[in-house]
């Protein structure tokens, strides 16, 4: 509370001092009447997020309304936004949100709808151009109460703005497969044949690295292998047929390419993936762009150069990661109009780039066309060329979800490390998954 | 009012401080705890705004194969920790029970794991059991021997957690023991010196049984933490490989963040303060036990004497 007060007062200081100067025409006419409050906003402590703190100074010179961010492991984040969106009055102006946490702000009604300020003609920058927003990230995070309802469609409404938003694509080793004259793999028999090939070409290194530590991680590894081969977790009416043919098909290839791994791959998270692949352990990587920068910072990563990228190997289709966070702001929030202004803000054409220069993840098409981009992260095109493949149905953002993901994950990681049979244990997850929708009322109206 | 009724009232005076006191801080909160457990309460919601469900929850817990799995996995680690911690830390200060120049110096030592911060032991041992950086892997390389997958095998990583446990409360039962130890009366050591009691037999039928008050309560003490060790299992496997490290207070505070399900959560925590309770209700029961019966054997001999 102190720390608030302090704050406020300083801001009012500031405020009072730097008025006379912004008065005479400074600060555009749409934040005037703001100019002097400080938001608080939580963020997680994350590559994109520590680029977009970078550009908030400029902000405030622009706008006068001053940013206070309380940054958290993205866990923590959500667990804190648990509590703080349940008080009568909030703390919080603005909130980045994991994308499955969308499913639980919605449906308790804790986030406001962003229609409102997008008709508010006082607020709404008519330059904003929402068509260049990445559409499968604003139906992954934005879109609320359509198909499904967590999906796009005629009955969807906005709720947030992708903003360190990321997707799935594959990053090799040059050095290594020039050495050995192998082929970047575009399908999933490639990909498989060579995760498993590279440790016969090159003792002592892994082939892919990939998350598969018990819960959360390998269910998310998981999914990135079930979308492109064509599965999911529940058919149109939510029966649950993750145990069906490309289920296994989709967990067989998980254990093949943890068996074909460093030792102790079998609890890796997405940290220790990266760390592994940045120390030259891995010869390919197949996870968010988000740990792209880290691989060219030369005080991280031993690979530094010699990293290429490829587009998520192609199952029966084409589905790379949709996830990340957004933003919105919380129905308890204090200063919504002004939270509403930075959230635009910090989306619009110019910040996108400015962030994405500083190593954040863009959530337009603009960026990624960027020259300059371009030139200073060679990759952007490719990530870019990737974002056409994102699926947003990539997982069930429902309010169970939180359980069947664990579920899910401590099955996968019972595969992986204790031979539990893949159609027993998938066979397993279906019946509990199916017990869970069941509880919640899924099937109330077959 | 008489000055015999006021009088009679004084002494309630004095304690409904600490009556009030004892109710806010702990009856409230595990009354709360106890009406949340018949709850179906999303963390998003208010409590006010939750549906009442009765016994569901603890039903629906019974029938739960992963409540049952981390309950069996919790009572297998508490039962071989402080089993074994029980026998080292006893066995230490037997040893040590003695006078060694920097003996302060060595106890200090001695307890200083337990004093480390549970976090820090977690990623200490996290890395120690690196599969190829960790000493203990690099050591058995050296050596020529196989290496071991510590934390990426179910039945390796429950053994790797038994073992870090171990290491950070022998400590604890170790300086309880030598207290109860130094504090042993002279007299009847001495006196089974004079009869000619062997040094085991002094240990058997002298040192032990003495100590017995002191180690019940250590061992109930270490019992119950055992029960509730969280933060060393969750920043050294977070639960896996599976469930094979997924004890309940992790199972517990999953459910709470992860699963949002705080009334399933609470009834896991109930769960696990009726196991408590019956735990320490048997150690008491046996406590008392042993004091009648020794004060039994200690009528009759001065009987006969």
């Amino acid at each position: 509370m102190t720390k608030h007060m302090k704050l406020t007062f300083a801001a009012a200081v500031v405020a009072s001092l730097g008025a006379p100067a912004l008065a005479d025409g400074h600060i555009p006419a749409p934040y005037q009447p703001y100019a002097g409050t400080t938001l608080v906003v939580n963020f997680p402590a994350h590559p994109h997020y520590n680029a977009a703190i970078k550009v908030l100074p400029e902000f405030t010179k622009q706008t006068g309304i001053e940013v206070e961010v309380d940054q958290l492991q993205y866990l923590k984040m959500r667990e804190r936004q648990t509590l703080e969106l349940t008080k009568r009055e909030g703390d919080y102006d603005l909130i980045s949100y994991v994308v499955f946490s969308k499913a639980d702000y919605v449906f308790a009604d804790q986030l406001e709808n962003l229609a409102r300020f997008f008709m508010n003609p006082k607020l709404a920058d008519p330059n904003y151009d929402s068509a260049d927003l990445i559409d499968g990230y604003v139906e992954n995070i934005g879109l609320a109460g359509g198909e499904k309802g967590y999906l796009p469609g005629p009955t969807a409404s906005l709720y947030g703005i992708p903003f360190g938003s990321e997707t799935s694509v594959l990053g090799y080793r040059k050095d290594i497969f020039e050495k050995h004259g192998l082929e970047v793999p575009t399908t999933y028999d490639e990909l498989l044949d060579l995760a498993c090939r590279i440790p016969e070409l090159e003792p002592e290194m892994g082939g892919l690295a990939s998350r598969a530590a018990s819960g959360h991680q390998a269910s998310h590894a998981f999914l990135l292998h079930l979308n492109p081969l064509g599965g999911g977790i529940f058919d149109d009416s939510w029966e649950p047929i993750v145990n069906n043919e490309t289920g296994v098909e989709a967990a067989n290839a998980l254990k093949t390419i943890v068996d074909c791994g460093i030792e102790g791959s079998q609890t890796f998270g997405p940290s220790e993936a990266a760390a592994a692949f940045a120390q030259g352990d891995y010869a390919m990587f197949l996870d968010s762009i988000a740990f792209a920068a880290t691989f060219e910072d030369p005080s991280k990563s031993q690979v530094v150069g010699q990293v290429g990228w490829a587009l998520h190997p192609e199952g029966v289709k084409r589905a790379s990661q949709t996830g990340g966070f957004g933003i919105g702001i919380p129905k308890n929030a204090q200063n919504k109009e002004a939270a509403f202004l930075l959230m635009q803000w910090l989306t619009s054409k110019e910040a996108d780039l400015m962030i994405a220069m500083e190593g954040g993840n863009p959530s337009r098409f603009s960026t990624y066309e960027n020259a300059e981009l371009n030139a200073k992260y060679p990759y952007a095109a490719t990530f870019g060329e990737a974002l056409k493949y994102a699926d947003p149905d990539w997982r069930p953002i429902i309010p169970t979800w939180g359980k069947i993901n664990a579920d899910l994950g401590t099955t996968l990681s019972q595969i992986i490390t204790e031979g539990l049979d893949v159609q027993e244990g998938l066979n397993g997850v279906a019946e509990r998954s199916r017990a869970i929708m069941d509880d919640a009322g899924y099937y109330t109206w077959n | 009012m008489t000055t015999a009724s006021a009088n009679r009232l004084t002494p309630y005076l004095f304690l409904a401080p600490a009556l009030i006191v004892l109710a806010v801080a702990l009856l409230y909160p595990i009354c709360y705890m106890i009406y949340a457990s018949f709850l179906d309460w999303n963390p998003s919601q208010r409590i006010g705004e939750a549906d009442w469900v009765g016994l569901r929850n603890y039903a629906n817990l019974l029938g739960d194969g992963a409540f049952r799995e981390s309950l069996w996995v919790t009572i297998k680690f508490a039962a071989i920790v402080v089993t074994a911690e029980m026998v080292l830390g006893v066995g230490l200060a037997l040893l040590l029970d003695r006078n060694i120049r920097g003996m302060s110096v060595l106890r200090t030592l001695f307890i200083l794991p337990m004093m480390i911060a549970p976090i820090v032991v977690g990623l200490m041992w996290r890395y120690m059991y690196h599969p190829t950086v960790g000493i203990f892997n690099r050591t058995l390389d050296n050596l020529g021997l196989p290496t071991v997958p510590w934390l990426s095998d179910g039945n390796w990583a429950f053994a790797s957690i038994i073992i870090a446990d171990i290491w950070q409360w022998t400590p604890f039962i170790f300086i309880l023991s030598l207290a109860a130890l130094q504090s042993l009366p002279q007299s009847a050591i001495e006196a089974s010196k004079i009869d000619g009691a062997s040094g085991w037999q002094t240990i058997l039928y002298i040192k032990l049984p003495l100590m017995a008050p002191v180690l019940i309560v250590t061992c109930l003490l270490r019992l119950i933490d055992a029960f509730k060790v969280l933060e060393v299992i969750l920043v050294l496997t977070n639960g896996g490989p599976g469930l094979s490290t997924e004890i309940l207070s992790l199972r517990i505070a999953r459910t709470a963040s992860e699963f949002r399900e705080l009334g399933v959560a609470a009834a896991m925590s109930n769960f696990l303060l009726i196991l408590l309770m019956v735990l320490t209700i048997a150690m008491y029961l046996y406590n008392k036990a042993a004091e009648m019966r020794a004060a039994r054997i200690r009528a009759a001999a001065e009987e006969t004497s």
